[in-house]
């Protein structure tokens, strides 16, 4: 067979792969991206000078860092190393401190990948989830401090607080993402241009409403006010210590989300009409889908997860709106496309992400490797798992697999 | 002398067997004919000898020498140049340019492309072989037909000596048609090798020397043209009587259900693409238009259909003025619509069957309630299409994409006919559909007439239409030239009604 023809036959597998043979290629993209890590660990530790040699399965070797410690840091540290009990030199709970910093990261990032996957499926690229999740989690803040002056707290306040938050912020973020969806429908501007530019005008329009108006005499830095203690996402069901800035109800919701996004894609007529607008708009026009309504409504749709996630930071995490808010928006394309874009998939996908970013900072903590050399390792996971995710999609738009043309 | 020799090829895919031991000879300087249904192997065949493909078994020779292609590179080296059906070529630049892609005269010690000796070069080519191609002209400027000859001076400009056309005249006009013909004359003049697929008898006859056909993979024959009959060459492709000219009886008309007035399209360039046309079609009848492709049918059809709002006129459909309404709501009033373009519109090619079968019904009652879609009652749906229709594989949770042209079309034909619709606006039905599905699918057409139901049938098949209609419009650069009775209207007066000039007496 020919090198083009071997390409083809290569990417028309990888087109037509199964679900379960999708998952055994992200599994050996995830070994194959850990046995690469291994060596270039190695090979960095040739280069560092250190007072003590690691030794390697009992063999001295001359690198100073320690693969197998930096891959347990990386997987097992993320989740406050389980293994300790098995082995005796150590406790450990499910509610350790990283554990709830993993699920952190995870919870927020199924909202901005969700986000992005929606998009994607409807054929646009909301490239903005970030400016939503700002003007979501500012919308957030002023909702719960403002509502929060006519209720009471304790249990009472948080039934009404929470989902009023909640709610503000996927409004906001809502209409920030419909925004450019009715550009897209109505003057044909390009999603992804205006999606960028509008991350901007969010940005620096929620920094001059929170400094004009929203930042309180005493706070140097442009915030709001720390929201109503109601408002925050309770602990419950139990428990991880409060200072973690993590609730299992809020992974419950993202959760929740994951199904509902799923069941709305697959099950109803709207998801019906969003993924052929995406897969084929002439055919999606032919089979009467409203295209203009369908484009404002997924954007929005889109819009409202990210600013779910940014209700979500405030109100778990952060405890107030501040300026610079983290790149969870960014991050969510990534964990999309990670999960070819399916909402299930971007459960899994967001989870692959949490551990990286909790087991990194455990690595710095456990390991002397430097943070770049651990931002390398984290690079290389994420690009062997989602490469064979991105050259499907790829392949598929190119228009092969599929074919038994005779 | 023997030019091409297959023998014994069998090429197997997942599940299927596309060629079953295929023998194939083809002189030298001669047309052959690859002929069969959709799906009987013919491209597979092909991509066999020109190296996109390896045989599982088998032995392809040229000029009597033994080859094992690796890839499309060792067959043009041989000789061999293949035309696919869609062309591949570079619209923003011209013919001259296209014609030496890859292949450049260079100067400058190979730093800057040769652009006068390319030009000299395909010059020359045209010649040769009485080509009336402009080598300056953009490719984007020129008609199919010409883009077709620039193809066929691609594959000549690289040495080919034996040259493969996939479905050559599909995309064509008759008269065009016509001109590739006289092309394949003079190709083969010059000891050419021309092969090419069709699955339309009347080419195969007409012009080529030999006929090979096709038939679930296996060559059931290969003959003389001369000494091959119409009869024969379809009995051989389907396997059994084919009726060829569908009997049909005349509709008895009812009501109006669709009436159109004074409709007007305007193309984006301010230039009217239909031109006051004004029709009614009843119920129980089939209202036919005849056109060559590209006057105007298209733009009608999607005023008609609610997929484009028309610039003047109005569209009436049971009783209700329907010009500006949504296509939703067209589709919701019973009108059904098989489409032009199958790929683009009629299915989405990367769903399945099952999510195909409910494309516009998506919000009906039927499938979905309270938004939410019925999978159960939708896989029925499509079940009972591919059973009814013998829509292969008979499989629903197959891909659009990886059924044949022809089974794709029989499944949307099934679909649409399906809706128990008012009105039926189906356009070229059978276009790329093999002998025993056009059969079915005109029968099914007559049917849902029989049953009360308007059906507006747009096709560039002469036959079709004037078999099949019960009034018959020919439209011409946006116009309708005439509407004549089919059943005394002759195929002179027909052509020259599609040419825009009337004939005497009329």
């Amino acid at each position: 067979m020919s090198e083009d023809a071997r390409w083809r036959s290569a990417l028309d597998r990888l087109v037509d792969a199964s679900v379960k043979e999708r998952m055994v290629i992200s599994v050996a993209a995830l070994v194959l991206a850990v046995a690469v890590g291994f060596v270039i660990v190695v090979l960095a530790g040739l280069a560092a000078s250190c007072a003590q040699k690691v030794t390697i399965l009992g063999v001295q070797t001359p690198s100073c860092y320690d693969p197998f410690a930096v891959y347990s840091e990386l997987f097992l540290g993320a989740i406050g190393h389980p293994e300790r009990v098995l082995l005796g030199t150590g406790t450990w709970t499910p509610f350790d401190f990283r554990v709830a910093s993993t699920l952190q990261s995870t919870t927020l990032l199924v909202f901005t990948g969700l986000a992005v996957a929606v998009s994607f499926r409807a054929g646009m690229f909301n490239i903005g989830v970030q400016g939503q999740m700002v003007l979501g989690g500012l919308g957030a803040a002023l909702a719960t401090i403002y509502v929060g002056k006519a209720v009471p707290g304790g249990i009472l306040g948080a039934v009404v607080l929470v989902p009023v938050g909640i709610a503000a912020g996927a409004l906001a973020g809502g209409l920030w993402g419909a925004l450019p969806g009715a550009l897209k429908a109505y003057a044909d501007a390009n999603e992804v241009i205006t999606t960028i530019m509008l991350n901007f005008v969010a940005a620096n329009l929620a920094y001059v409403v929170v400094s004009t108006w929203f930042t309180p005499a005493d706070s140097s830095l442009v915030q709001t006010a720390i929201i109503p203690a109601a408002a925050q996402i309770p602990n419950l069901p139990f428990g991880f210590d409060p200072r973690n800035n993590f609730s299992l109800l809020g992974l419950l919701f993202a959760v929740a989300l994951v199904v509902g996004i799923a069941y709305l894609l697959a099950r109803t007529a709207f998801g019906y009409d969003l993924r052929t607008s995406g897969e084929q708009p002439e055919a999606a026009a032919y089979g009467g889908v409203d295209e203009k309504r369908t484009m404002v409504a997924s954007m929005g749709i889109s819009g409202a997860l990210g600013g779910i996630a940014g209700a979500v930071l405030v109100m778990m995490v952060q405890g107030r709106w501040l300026a610079n808010l983290p790149q969870l928006g960014f991050d969510g394309i990534t964990v999309s496309i990670l999960a070819g874009n399916n909402p299930l998939g971007v459960g899994f996908a967001a989870l692959l992400f949490g551990v990286l970013k909790s087991g990194s900072a455990a690595i710095g903590f456990g390991t002397d490797v430097p943070p770049a050399l651990v931002d390398v390792l984290r690079g290389l996971i994420i690009l062997f798992v989602a490469m064979p995710e991105f050259f499907r999609m790829l392949g598929a738009r190119v228009g092969v697999g599929g074919d038994v043309d005779a | 002398m023997t030019s091409i020799s297959l023998s014994g090829i069998t090429k197997r895919f997942p599940g299927v067997v596309a060629n079953d031991d295929v023998t194939l000879t083809v002189e030298e300087g001669t047309v052959h004919a690859l002929l069969g249904e959709n799906g009987a192997g013919k491209t597979t065949l092909m991509n066999v000898l020109y190296g996109l493909y390896e045989p599982d078994e088998g032995t392809v020779s040229v000029d009597g020498v033994d080859r094992d292609f690796d890839s499309p590179r060792d067959a043009i080296d041989a000789g061999i140049g293949m035309i696919h059906q869609h062309f591949m070529l570079v619209d923003p630049m011209t013919v001259a340019e296209n014609v030496v892609l890859g292949n450049e005269p260079r100067k400058w010690g190979g730093l800057r492309v040769d652009r006068d000796a390319a030009r000299d070069a395909v010059e020359d080519l045209c010649d040769r072989y009485g080509f009336d191609v402009d080598p300056d002209a953009r490719i984007e400027d020129v008609s199919v037909g010409v883009q077709q000859r620039v193809e066929i001076l691609k594959a000549l400009y690289r040495g080919a000596d034996v040259l493969i056309l996939d479905e050559p005249t599909a995309v064509l006009t008759p008269q065009e048609v016509e001109d590739l013909f006289d092309v394949l004359g003079e190709l083969t003049a010059e000891g050419k090798t021309i092969i090419f697929i069709t699955h339309k008898l009347g080419e195969a006859l007409h012009a080529a020397d030999d006929v090979t056909v096709l038939r679930d993979g296996k060559n059931v024959g290969s003959l003389p043209a001369a000494d091959a009959t119409r009869e024969e060459l379809a009995e051989l492709m389907v396997g059994r009587e084919v009726l060829l000219d569908v009997d049909v009886d005349a509709g008895t008309p009812g009501d109006p259900v669709l009436d159109v007035a004074d409709l007007t399209v305007t193309d984006g360039d301010g230039i009217d693409r239909v031109a006051d046309v004004s029709m009614t079609v009843r119920s129980g009848e089939v209202y036919g238009i005849a056109g060559v492709d590209g006057n105007g049918q298209a733009e009608l059809v999607e005023a008609i259909t609610g997929l484009r709002v028309p610039d003047s006129g109005v569209v009436t459909f049971d009783g209700e003025d329907v010009t500006r309404a949504s296509r939703r709501r067209h589709i919701d009033a019973g009108m059904a619509y098989v489409p032009e373009d199958r790929h683009e519109r009629g299915l989405v090619m990367d769903f399945d069957l099952v999510a195909n079968g409910i494309l516009g019904s998506q919000r009906d009652p039927e499938f979905a309630t309270g938004g939410r879609i019925d999978w159960r009652r939708s896989r029925e749906h499509a079940t009972d299409i591919v059973d009814t229709y013998d829509v292969r594989p008979g499989n629903a949770d197959a891909n659009a994409a990886s059924l044949s042209g022809g089974n794709q079309q029989k499944f949307i034909v099934g679909r649409e006919f399906e809706r128990d619709p008012d009105l039926v606006v189906v356009t070229h039905p059978t276009r790329g559909v093999d002998i025993g599905s056009t059969e079915f699918i005109r029968e099914r057409l007559l049917e849902l007439r029989d049953d009360g139901a308007a059906v507006l049938l747009v096709s560039s098949k002469l036959d079709e239409v004037t078999s099949l209609s019960d009034r018959l419009a020919v439209m011409y650069e946006g116009t309708f030239m005439d509407e004549v009775d089919p059943d005394d209207v002759t195929e002179e007066e027909l052509g020259l009604l599609m040419a825009g000039q009337r004939p005497e007496g009329r």
